[in-house]
């Protein structure tokens, strides 16, 4: 027996040994990671895949793999404008009506060729049935009007200046219209077919997404011969199978990573801009202390925005005074990498409006919805404090603090990050005009209204970019919305592969080449 | 049999309260569509998104309505992946009773001869190390012991994967996260088990006749010791399933634990409720089956 005990504990001790000698080779860290040549490429995602059913879900992550599979009729390309996917061209016939020619010799995944029925059906499901999440974007269209196999209108209700952005966007691909009424919506969910130059191959869910090249796509043939989408949600286990080679791109790098990776020979870190903007929202109407302007000046002034992003975020993210940031429709590119920061005139103007000896506010922020949304309302808070403006802060987990907005229940301030899917300023600033503000920033200059009001459907489209620059200009000023900062998003990559982050952070997955 | 059968009576209002319960926790923690629609969401297209599904009625209604469908078996569809509910849960119970398993095994594989040499060596240095070691087994939070884990094993010395499941190398280092922290509970169960009847008489007797220490210990303290041992590991079907929530999540281990934690994060309620129902279900069987078990193996026990 005590023969029999030694060795089990020699086996344990040499057990132990073997561990901490790991520890002592760890710590001289930075071990390089290999590269390969596979043609495989593994992206880390932080969620695993939503649905299959393109137009009911609202995340970019699942989008992101979507357009890999499925084609939209036009791509947004920024600065480029937009350009033929599935559309070989399109005219604005009048106000209401558009007018579309497909690509022939299209084939789905299962060898049926895309034709102008497969669009009606698809645009007419979003846009007329209202429990589908994707609902609300599409709701404006109101027919499609087959006029051909390659050839159709898209009619909508009312002159919609921004259709174009709203069919290069989540839901925007096209979906078989015979294999989903033949074999049904459960059938296509477990083997989705599309257009695009991969197609489905196995789903483990919360696992992997595995899509493969599809060899009869109609343009450029595949890169890569599979794609693995992987769902890693822990921040730190992400980050561990970049440095181990087992993913060639992870998103969404916690800023406290980036001297690790940076440290390690064969993976870099590129950071993007995205479409989301952080704010403070401020209550203009009302009896409370924000509803005089001097204080709103003197609130944006007593921020340093640039300190908390060199600080807080590691230098990932660019200041702004407007929401509509370059690359979208109607972007006030001159507020924009620009701030205000003066406490010294913020105390001037809080002595000016009656507030010489401090005021009180209430700001309600998430707790982890956004990259350290809690730290910068704190430090937010403390710099206000500088100028004599106490600060109750409120924190809410996001659920909570969304039924809360959805409410209007907020008081003087909340902090709050946009996004903007369309590219086009009247999403950004819809809810600055009088009717939806009601209630949250009670926000009311008639100069602004009618600006926002005619540029909604003018179909004169440098005219409209005019007028959304000019209402950007007056909300600056106004300041209903207190911008800080445009965020970036962090992607840690492999050597190995050449990756360009996007602003919509899509992966198209053939724009990302082996080096 | 008879008591099997009270038993398994006794079971149907436990379940019922764990539904209501669950029902309105899910209900209270914030509004799922809110979290579906986007921020530019009309209050007219979030009203019609709540009547589709059937959140507009008064709370009881909706708690009959989900009882009546509970009972057909349907658990409705979840809100993420537009799916059965139910069948998703059921698609993740082989990864998480894998992994389980696996931790179980552990478990087993270092309490057993840890327990044993701490309670023959009682008050010795090995006795101070172990229990010290199960102390701090106990102690350490499985997050962080499955992220040093994959740092030290995964990163630096490049021994394991590091997340995933796909195949018997993924699975070793969720296993000897989840386990140790089992482990070190049963460590202290075993050591204080022997200990207790190492000091009984027939041990003594055993001893007297001249028998070899080895089978003192192995053959007559050990197989007694195992009784509490034994029942206390099915009670443990909790821990596990707790430990799965947290072990799954750090090891991206598509299982029901990771499936949970995601649903309760996106308020996807049909899938936290049709988990929790059969997780009551589990616990509530596994402690069934270890008091049967305590019954089989002390005949003593007799069945009321």
């Amino acid at each position: 027996m005590k023969k029999k005990l030694s060795a089990l504990f020699l086996i344990l001790t040499l057990l132990v040994a073997g561990c901490s000698d790991g520890e002592k080779e760890g710590a001289k860290g930075d071990k390089p990671v290999e590269s390969s040549e596979s043609k495989t490429l593994v992206i880390a995602n932080g969620t695993d895949l939503s649905s299959f059913d393109i137009h009911n879900h609202n995340t970019t992550s699942t989008e992101a793999v979507h357009v890999n599979m499925f084609n939209y009729l036009v791509k947004n390309g920024g600065e480029e404008g937009f350009l033929p996917d599935l559309a070989e061209s399109w005219e604005n016939v009048d106000e209401k009506t558009w007018s579309f020619k497909l690509k022939e010799g299209v084939k789905f995944h299962n060898g049926e060729e895309l034709t102008a029925d497969d669009v009606k059906f698809t645009l007419e499901r979003v846009a007329k049935d209202d429990t589908l999440l994707e609902h609300g974007s599409y709701k404006q269209i109101q027919e499609v009007v087959v006029k051909g196999d390659y050839e159709f209108d898209i009619v909508t209700e009312n002159s919609e200046p921004a259709l174009l952005n709203r069919l290069s966007r989540i839901g925007s691909g096209i979906l078989p219209k015979d294999y989903i009424e033949s074999e049904g919506w459960e059938v296509f969910m477990e083997a989705p077919i599309g257009s695009g130059p991969y197609k489905f191959k196995e789903w483990k869910k919360d696992d992997r997404l595995t899509l493969e090249a599809y060899a009869d796509y109609f343009g450029e043939p595949a890169k890569w011969e599979e794609v693995v989408f992987r769902s890693i949600p822990e921040d730190s286990t992400r980050v561990s199978e970049l440095l181990t080679g087992g993913v060639d791109i992870a998103v969404n790098i916690p800023p406290t990573d980036l001297e690790r990776i940076d440290a390690t020979d064969g993976v870099s870190i590129m950071k993007s801009p995205t479409q989301r903007v952080m704010m403070l929202v401020a209550r203009t109407g009302g009896e409370g202390p924000t509803a005089d302007p001097l204080v709103r000046e003197a609130i944006d002034l007593a921020i340093d925005k640039q300190a908390i992003v060199d600080s807080l975020l590691e230098g990932a993210g660019k200041v702004t005074r407007t929401r509509v940031t370059p690359g979208n429709v109607g972007a006030n590119e001159d507020l924009f990498g620009k701030t205000l920061y003066d406490p010294e005139k913020a105390k001037e103007l809080l002595a000016q409006a009656g507030y010489a000896d401090g005021l009180e506010l209430s700001l309600s922020s998430p707790n982890g919805r956004y990259l350290k949304d809690k730290e910068t309302a704190e430090l937010m808070a403390a710099m206000l404090q500088e100028v004599g403006i106490k600060v109750n802060l409120e924190f809410l987990e996001w659920s909570s603090f969304n039924a809360k907005y959805q409410e209007k229940g907020f008081g003087d301030l909340f902090f709050i990050g946009y996004g903007n899917s369309m590219f086009d300023a009247s999403l950004a600033l819809d809810r600055l005009k009088k009717d939806k503000a009601v209630g949250e920033t009670d926000y009311d200059n008639p100069e602004t209204e009618v600006l926002l009001q005619t540029a909604e459907s003018n179909m004169n489209l440098e005219e409209r970019n005019e007028q959304y620059k000019q209402a950007q200009e007056l909300i600056a000023e106004d300041r209903p919305q207190i911008y800080l900062y445009q965020l970036e998003s962090i992607y840690g990559v492999n050597d190995r592969v050449s990756f360009e982050p996007r602003l919509d952070e899509m992966f198209y997955v053939d724009n990302i080449t082996l080096k | 049999m008879k008591y099997l059968f009270q038993n398994l009576l006794k079971t149907i209002p436990v379940l019922l309260l764990i539904t209501l319960i669950v029902f309105l926790l899910v209900r209270v923690t914030g509004d799922p569509v809110s979290l579906m629609l986007p921020e530019t969401a009309t209050e007219e297209e979030r009203e019609s998104l709540r009547e589709a599904l059937g959140f507009n009625e008064p709370l009881p209604v909706q708690y009959f309505t989900y009882l009546g469908d509970l009972v057909r078996g349907d658990f409705g569809d979840s809100f993420r992946y537009n799916t059965d509910a139910m069948a998703l849960v059921l698609e993740r119970l082989p990864a998480t009773f894998e992994l389980a398993f696996a931790s179980m095994i552990v478990a087993i594989l270092i309490s057993v001869p840890l327990g044993i040499l701490s309670a023959v060596k009682r008050n010795s240095f090995f006795d101070l190390f172990i229990t010290g070691g199960a102390v701090l087994g106990k102690a350490m939070p499985s997050f962080w012991l499955g992220i040093m884990l994959i740092l030290f094993l995964a990163v630096n010395v490049q021994i394991f994967p590091v997340s995933g499941r796909d195949g018997f190398q993924h699975l070793i280092l969720p296993a000897l996260t989840l386990g140790t922290g089992i482990a070190a509970e049963m460590t202290r169960l075993i050591r204080s088990s022997m200990l207790e009847i190492l000091g009984q008489d027939f041990i003594r007797t055993a001893r007297s006749k001249g028998l070899k220490e080895g089978i003192v210990v192995n053959k007559h303290a050990f197989r007694n010791a195992l009784i509490p041992v034994v029942t206390i590991m099915a009670l443990q079907t909790s821990t596990l399933i707790g430990g799965t929530l947290i072990t799954e999540t750090v090891f991206a281990w598509p299982g029901l634990g990771q499936l949970l934690v995601q649903a309760v994060n996106l308020r996807d309620m049909s899938v936290v409720q049709a988990a929790t129902f059969l997780i009551a279900i589990f616990v509530i069987m596994s402690n069934l089956i270890a008091d049967l078990m305590y019954r089989m193996l002390d005949p003593r026990i007799k069945y009321d």
